[in-house]
């Protein structure tokens, strides 16, 4: 097919064959990965820079590997210690870093609307979304496709349940997006006070009972509590919030029987996730992680190299 | 001082659209004759052939930040007022959140006086309501109110102490100068950067809930009723907001409110269609689009007393950022009448233009101290505060044109239809995009 998308900043314009063509396209991917060398010359010559003012291990590893395995010319450009640190603004970087001839920048942000504000001040650079705030992770969704599609020979019709703290979560976002796109059955859980007030716009259903969510679910999907959500008095415990929403081996039953246990990482034992459940033989928290690398090699491929 | 005659104009004089094509002349300053038939003249006049324009009292805004003293690089007073003329106004309430607040009757007389030397619209003070805008002390309003100020106000938050605002509601009860309120409950709206429900949904940026404004007013509404004090909220951008005040109008309490030019035009999808730009980014914020119904709704039905701008620049560093880590405000003073006429046409024109017209003119008027009342009407005797309309006149906002200090505005590039061109002040010609000097 021929691919239209520069720059990926959300889900929410891409289609169903869009994705599926990517996720394909990832499969080759990871077979490459598998061989004794791993390394293919398809954006060789190309200057990637990724972009980084939050912390964040696993997103940034996963796109330099990715990176590097398509032989690109890659730059770890940190918020500390670098210009940022001197006071210049995201503008200011972006340009630099276009002068000094990046073809294309991983931004992950603070701010909701970095990455698209990001496209709007550069030239001929291509932005790819690694997190805005809460806004948006696509990649993370993308790769959490990846990881389903896996399992199963389509998503269509099925059921995805979302559970934990989906109104400051750029992955629960990304995800409803992109699970919806591909036809699946999405309905989320959580205290009202995580849940955003809004949800017919992604077509997601909500459940005061995790219970009720999670009955019959082929994928149930935890998303990760943070410690200052009960700080800001958003829920009273964190042990409260494991007994009322936690994900222990009783919820768990309620799904289908071999539905798959995702979590975004890192997780938190005993606040979102039981580590029976994590360490179970449904998880697949592991497998996202490794199939980060291959969609992200797809992504950029698809975006920046032979296919353009 | 230089006569001028208007000739062959629609006249509105802060009621009505007058039959026919008048003349107007202009001596001193002031308004010497309004004439069915063209009066004989002298040589020495300058004549502006105004057939097809209407002819109305000078616009008042009640609501501008003009950041002056303290913030002088987002705007100052000549800035303001210079924007403000060419916008279509001839006189602008200036706001007390500025850097020290207009607290004291000194800044209240500088702010006059600077106005005064400007070149642009008349500049009126708001002062404070609290000592240091903080919410613990009442300012000095009665030697406020000596040296000119027309209004009291917290704006940029609302009074933060309620009992303060209940002393001071019964202490200006003597002074003729309203308070005017910013209808916000900082615990409610705390880190809101859009409205809550669909925006900030999908944006995933803290959501500033309608009831943040209705509680807010809500409480104001009872302090008016048990005072007898004056309250005006500002900038009220929701439809629950708007049914209070319907309410507690209907009881006859003394509660006004204006409406700005965003609110009325603008509304929270373009938020996110936008791709989070944040020249969309202010406080009220926008809200959804049966809120914007619900403002053009109140301005048929007579809830509403005035359209202000909230015009609040900011340098273009502070603007141009990612949406989240921008400052919130909204420039408009030179495109906030063009911006609300488009609006008012695209829609159906909902109520009578007269309506819309009395909400810049006679009716905010009537919300100042009483030494002004002349201001909102045409007639002879009254100052030649004089705005022009050409509601034929298409015109793309092109903000580099400004004479403001903003240079980012959500209505860049947008054509709009319906224009002030010109702007008279005491009879002197203070804009003029025309070509209509016979």
């Amino acid at each position: 097919m021929e691919w239209k998308h520069k720059n990926l900043i959300d889900l929410d314009c891409w289609e169903k064959e869009e994705i599926l063509h990517l996720i394909d396209q990832a499969g080759n991917m990871e077979d490459l990965l598998n061989r004794p060398i791993k390394k293919v010359p398809a954006l060789r010559g190309k200057l990637i820079v990724n972009l980084f003012f939050e912390p964040s291990t696993r997103t940034r590893v996963s796109f330099e590997l990715a990176e590097k395995m398509l032989s690109a010319d890659v730059v770890n450009w940190s918020a500390s210690g670098s210009s940022t640190a001197k006071g210049e603004t995201l503008r200011d970087t972006a340009w630099t870093l276009e002068s000094m001839g990046a073809d294309a920048i991983v931004v992950r942000h603070g701010a909701v609307g970095a990455a698209s504000y990001l496209q709007r001040k550069l030239k001929h650079a291509a932005v790819f979304n690694a997190g805005d705030g809460a806004h948006a992770h696509p990649t993370q969704a993308l790769l959490d496709i990846y990881t389903a599609s896996k399992h199963y020979s389509s998503l269509e019709g099925l059921r995805i349940a979302i559970v934990g703290d989906i109104v400051h979560s750029r992955v629960a976002r990304s995800n409803m997006i992109g699970f919806r796109t591909m036809g699946c059955d999405v309905v989320v859980s959580g205290p009202k006070t995580l849940m955003p007030p809004e949800l017919d716009y992604y077509g997601v259903r909500y459940f005061k009972d995790p219970r009720e969510a999670v009955k019959g679910a082929n994928i149930v999907y935890l998303l990760r509590i943070q410690r200052e959500r009960q700080e800001q008095g958003l829920f009273p415990s964190l042990d409260e919030y494991f007994k009322l929403f936690g994900a222990d081996e009783e919820l768990i039953s309620l799904a289908e029987k071999d539905a798959l246990i995702m979590h975004p990482g890192p997780i938190n034992r005993r606040v979102e996730i039981d580590s029976l459940v994590a360490d179970g033989p449904q998880s697949v928290i592991l497998e996202q992680v490794r199939s980060g690398v291959a969609v992200r090699m797809a992504l950029l491929y698809l975006c920046l190299g032979g296919a353009r | 001082m230089e006569s001028i005659l208007l000739t062959n104009c629609k006249v509105y004089d802060g009621k009505e659209l007058l039959d026919g094509e008048k003349h107007i002349l202009i001596e001193d300053g002031k308004i010497a004759k309004i004439a069915a038939e063209k009066p004989s003249v002298s040589e020495n006049l300058k004549i502006y052939n105004l057939k097809g324009l209407i002819v109305c009292p000078g616009f008042i805004d009640i609501h501008a930040h003009l950041r002056d003293p303290g913030q002088e690089w987002r705007e100052d007073i000549l800035s303001g007022a210079r924007a403000a003329a060419r916008g279509g106004y001839t006189t602008i309430v200036a706001m007390p959140n500025t850097d020290p607040p207009v607290d004291n009757p000194f800044l209240v007389r500088y702010v006059i006086e600077k106005g005064r030397s400007s070149g642009g619209a008349r500049v009126l003070p708001a002062g404070t309501v609290s000592k240091n805008r903080e919410g613990c002390v009442m300012a000095e309003m009665g030697k406020m109110v000596e040296e000119g100020a027309v209004f009291f106000t917290d704006d940029g938050s609302p009074v933060k102490n309620s009992s303060l605002l209940q002393k001071a509601l019964l202490y200006s009860s003597h002074l003729d100068v309203r308070i005017m309120e910013h209808p916000e409950d900082n615990e409610l709206s705390k880190g809101g950067q859009v409205n809550y429900g669909w925006c900030s949904s999908i944006s995933g940026l803290k959501g500033n809930p309608p009831s943040s404004e209705v509680v807010d007013i809500k409480k104001c509404v009872a302090l008016a009723k048990e005072t007898g004090g004056a309250i005006h909220f500002t900038h009220v951008s929701t439809k629950e907001g708007i049914e209070e005040i319907k309410r507690a109008k209907s009881e006859g309490l003394p509660i006004t409110c204006d409406v700005t030019p965003h609110h009325l035009t603008l509304d929270e999808t373009m938020v996110v269609k936008s791709g989070f730009d944040a020249t969309y980014k202010v406080n009220p914020p926008l809200r959804n689009k049966e809120d914007v119904e619900a403002l053009w709704q109140a301005i048929a039905d007579g809830v509403v007393d005035a359209i202000a701008t909230d015009h609040a620049p900011y340098h273009m560093d502070e603007k141009d950022l990612p949406f989240q880590e921008a400052a919130f405000g909204i420039a408009s003073l030179e495109c906030a009448i063009a911006a609300v006429l488009n609006e008012w046409s695209s829609r159906g024109k909902i109520c009578p233009l007269e309506r819309l017209l009395s909400l810049w003119t006679s009716n905010p008027a009537g919300l100042l101290p009483r030494q002004w009342s002349d201001l909102g009407v045409i007639k002879e005797g009254a100052p030649a505060d004089l705005t022009v309309l050409d509601l034929d006149k298409n015109k793309q906002v092109k903000v580099e044109e400004w004479a403001s200090k903003a240079r980012l505005t959500p209505w860049e590039d947008a054509s709009l239809k319906g224009w002030p061109v010109m702007t008279f002040l005491e009879g002197k010609v203070l804009f003029c995009d025309t070509d209509r000097r016979c």
